[in-house]
């Protein structure tokens, strides 16, 4: 009827109080939106870096016994239409004395296949780059920066670099005692290792680990020849990459059952990173059969204990803790917007005890008691609609200018809202996705109908000859 | 010469309420009454003989504990009990115009607009956008024939009592009703400007033939009417003229 949307706009033309209520549900709105955007800004920028360390999938043996049989494993994975490349990896865990002892992860690979099967090239540093970083603690490698080519990464653990290296850190100190003609093996360590003054380039250093197979102590000497950046504080604090063959021999990896080398597992790239379930059975039903063949079979593989997994099944604890936040967040955040939607119903209701005599006429002119419920739950939603608007459009602005207005924060106060030191990010990332939008307008709108049914309901049981009686 | 056609009839109408102590309370006792066609009747009584219940019961606000009520326009009649909840807002909105003693007019809108707003509630948007202009022409005619052209646009809040009343009588007349129901329209008015408003409801009633049914305490207002009764505890002290039947 004409008269619902004639009224509503009359009474909420003359009135400013529905508009503090409609205020209330934009700032909920716009709060949570812009809260979500910025969580899920960073999952995925999160998500992105450690995929970007980490490989699509891989096939892990068993901490002790490991896999063997290097050739045919990566050859039984390639074999996998949609498998894209793979390479060998052996991961343990050393410590280290520099200035004070100190652990990191020690990863063995093969550094220019690595490079094909993770973003390695991209997160491998020059040595301008490096002298960059460590004089400036806030600084990010620009996004377009250009990866290192196979033959950089190559370089970089090369002979040639260890010895150039080991000669710059020999002068002056020629006791050391190591000759220049056989350096000690490369280690790549993270740019916050050097950050912090732990390790230095071409620093050599003592690693000491035990070996999974004999369970000795071994020790191996690397030289710094490197380092990287992959925007994950930790990994860039406790990771270490060394040659494998190299490690392999530190580490005492032989097998004598196999008559070759173990090795951790293998990485691998997927053509398509939305096929993983599917191929990560594939590759787990390939491995078996060819571990069951008979071993004069020439595609057989040692049996050994195996496990292929996802990047994202590595990390699930800590996706999964993102996303729970994320969840939590949310949830508290919802308490705002249903204080919005509490005001929606003090106003309303005021109004409904402000307008009895108002609703009474209207009924006694011919109003129907559903069409006065309808007027009153017509004004609450359309108050909540409107404050839903005004959120997600000054979310989304914020969303979308949320950099600009950080630096202008900064430029007049000095203030720094996101330092990057802390969060390891240049720019605060923030992406709206329509699935958040909908998690925050669905129990707006619910709380904005619920705050108004109760006074729309109170509106239409008012007696009209009761409301008639007063002046 | 025949009698008028009766716009309302209503037939042995009686409204109880119960008390806080449980007890019944009779507000109205088997009461008979017909309104004939461009007739004006003045109910008089003391307070708290029924005389507004009998208002409510009629205007369909309230529903009569026993009896029945029969609205006619031309061939069309409508009787209660039996009527729906749409009916009834139908009738109130087409059939019956109300005047309250105390005006009762929206202060969110203009003058204009409380004539226009019966109008504007029996309309769907589309039937708006249609009579809007038309609405709007009769409007202004209505309030030029109670003597306020000029103020469409003013405020309620700042009219005269007597000037509110004017506004609410010309509400009460925007969809050509068949019946007006005035509930003691002058009982806020000071004497002079009550004598203004019987006078105006006297040549309304001329000029429009609408029926009219006032509740009054006012001997002036009660004099004017075509015919007076008097109510005594929920009954008529002198029976109505011999009702015609409704066919």
């Amino acid at each position: 009827m004409q008269y619902r949307s004639f009224l509503t706009n009359r009474y909420l033309r003359k009135r400013w109080a529905p508009w503090a209520a409609t205020l209330a549900v934009a700032l909920g709105v716009f709060s949570l939106i812009s809260v979500l955007a910025v969580m899920e800004g960073f999952k995925m920028e999160m998500k992105d870096r450690i995929r970007g360390s980490l490989a699509h999938l891989i096939v892990k043996g068993s901490p002790t016994r490991m896999l063997v049989g290097e050739d045919a494993v990566l050859e039984a994975a390639l074999s996998r239409p949609g498998v894209e490349a793979a390479t060998p990896f052996i991961e343990t865990l050393a410590i280290y004395k520099s200035t004070e002892l100190d652990y990191c992860i020690l990863r063995g690979i093969e550094p220019v296949t690595e490079s094909t099967v993770s973003d390695l090239g991209s997160y491998l540093l020059r040595d301008g780059e490096i002298d960059m970083l460590l004089a400036d603690p806030f600084l990010s490698l620009p996004d377009e920066r250009t990866s290192l080519e196979a033959a950089e990464v190559d370089h970089i653990f090369s002979l040639e670099r260890r010895r150039q290296l080991l000669r710059m850190g020999l002068r002056g100190t020629p006791a050391d005692g190591f000759a220049e003609e056989s350096p000690p093996q490369a280690l790549v360590v993270g740019i916050e290792a050097l950050r912090s003054m732990r390790l230095a380039m071409g620093e050599v250093v003592q690693l000491s680990t035990y070996s999974p197979v004999t369970y000795e102590p071994r020790l191996g000497r690397f030289i710094v020849v490197g380092a990287f950046q992959s925007g994950v504080y930790e990994q860039d604090q406790r990771w270490a990459y060394a040659d494998l063959r190299a490690l392999q021999e530190v580490l005492d990896l032989w097998d004598e059952d196999a008559q070759d080398m173990r090795i951790s597992g293998i990485s691998m790239r997927l053509e398509d990173y939305s096929r993983s379930d599917d191929l990560k059975q594939q590759v787990g039903a390939e491995l078996t059969r060819r571990m069951d063949l008979d071993s004069s079979d020439p595609l057989a593989i040692p049996w050994r204990f195996h496990e292929v997994e996802t990047w994202e099944d590595q990390r699930a604890n800590l996706l999964k803790a993102v996303e729970i936040e994320k969840r939590i967040i949310a949830i508290m955040m919802l308490l705002i917007v249903a204080f919005a939607a509490a005001m929606i119903f003090l106003i309303l209701m005021l109004l409904v005890i402000e307008k009895n005599r108002d609703l009474g006429v209207l009924r006694a002119l011919g109003a129907t008691r559903g069409g006065v419920v309808r007027l009153v739950l017509q004004q609450g939603l359309f108050l909540c609609i409107v404050g839903c608007l005004l959120g997600l459009l000054s979310g989304w602005w914020l969303t979308e200018n949320i950099n600009e207005i950080h630096d202008y924060v900064y430029r007049s106060t000095g203030l720094r809202l996101f330092p990057p030191d802390i969060y390891y990010l240049e720019k605060i990332p923030a992406h709206l996705r329509w699935q958040d939008m909908v998690l925050v307008c669905t129990p707006t709108l619910i709380f904005g109908f619920l705050g108004s049914f109760i006074p729309a309901m109170w509106a239409g049981r008012s007696d009209p000859i009761r409301a008639l009686h007063h002046e | 010469m025949n009698q008028p056609l009766p716009v309302v009839v209503a037939r042995g109408l009686e409204k109880n309420f119960s008390l806080a102590d449980g007890k019944p309370l009779e507000v109205l006792r088997g009461l008979d009454l017909d309104i004939h066609e461009a007739e004006m009747v003045a109910i008089v009584g003391l307070s708290g003989v029924g005389k507004s219940t009998l208002l409510h019961c009629l205007g369909l606000l309230d529903t009569p504990s026993e009896g029945t009520v029969i609205y006619r326009n031309g061939e069309d009649t409508w009787q209660t009990p039996g009527l729906s909840e749409r009916q009834r807002c139908d009738l109130r909105n087409q059939f019956i115009g109300f005047v309250f003693q105390f005006f009762h007019l929206l202060n969110d809108l203009d003058v204009l607009e409380n004539v226009m707003l019966p109008a504007i509630v029996g309309s769907t948007s589309s039937e708006w956008r249609r009579r809007k202009d038309q609405v709007e022409s009769r409007a202004t005619s209505l309030l030029k024939l109670v003597g306020l052209d000029g103020r469409e646009h003013q405020a309620p809040g700042t009219l005269s009592g007597g000037e509110r009343q004017r506004v609410a009588i010309a509400r009460a007349l925007i969809n050509d009703p068949r019946l007006l129901l005035c509930d003691e329209p002058t009982g806020n008015l000071d004497s002079r400007t009550s004598s203004r408003i019987h006078s105006l409801l006297r040549d309304l009633h001329e000029e429009l033939g609408t029926s009219i049914l006032v509740v009054t305490h006012d001997p002036d207002l009660a004099a004017r009417a075509d015919r007076q009764l008097a109510m005594v505890d929920g009954r008529f002290e002198v029976p109505p003229k011999a009702p015609s039947e409704v066919t």
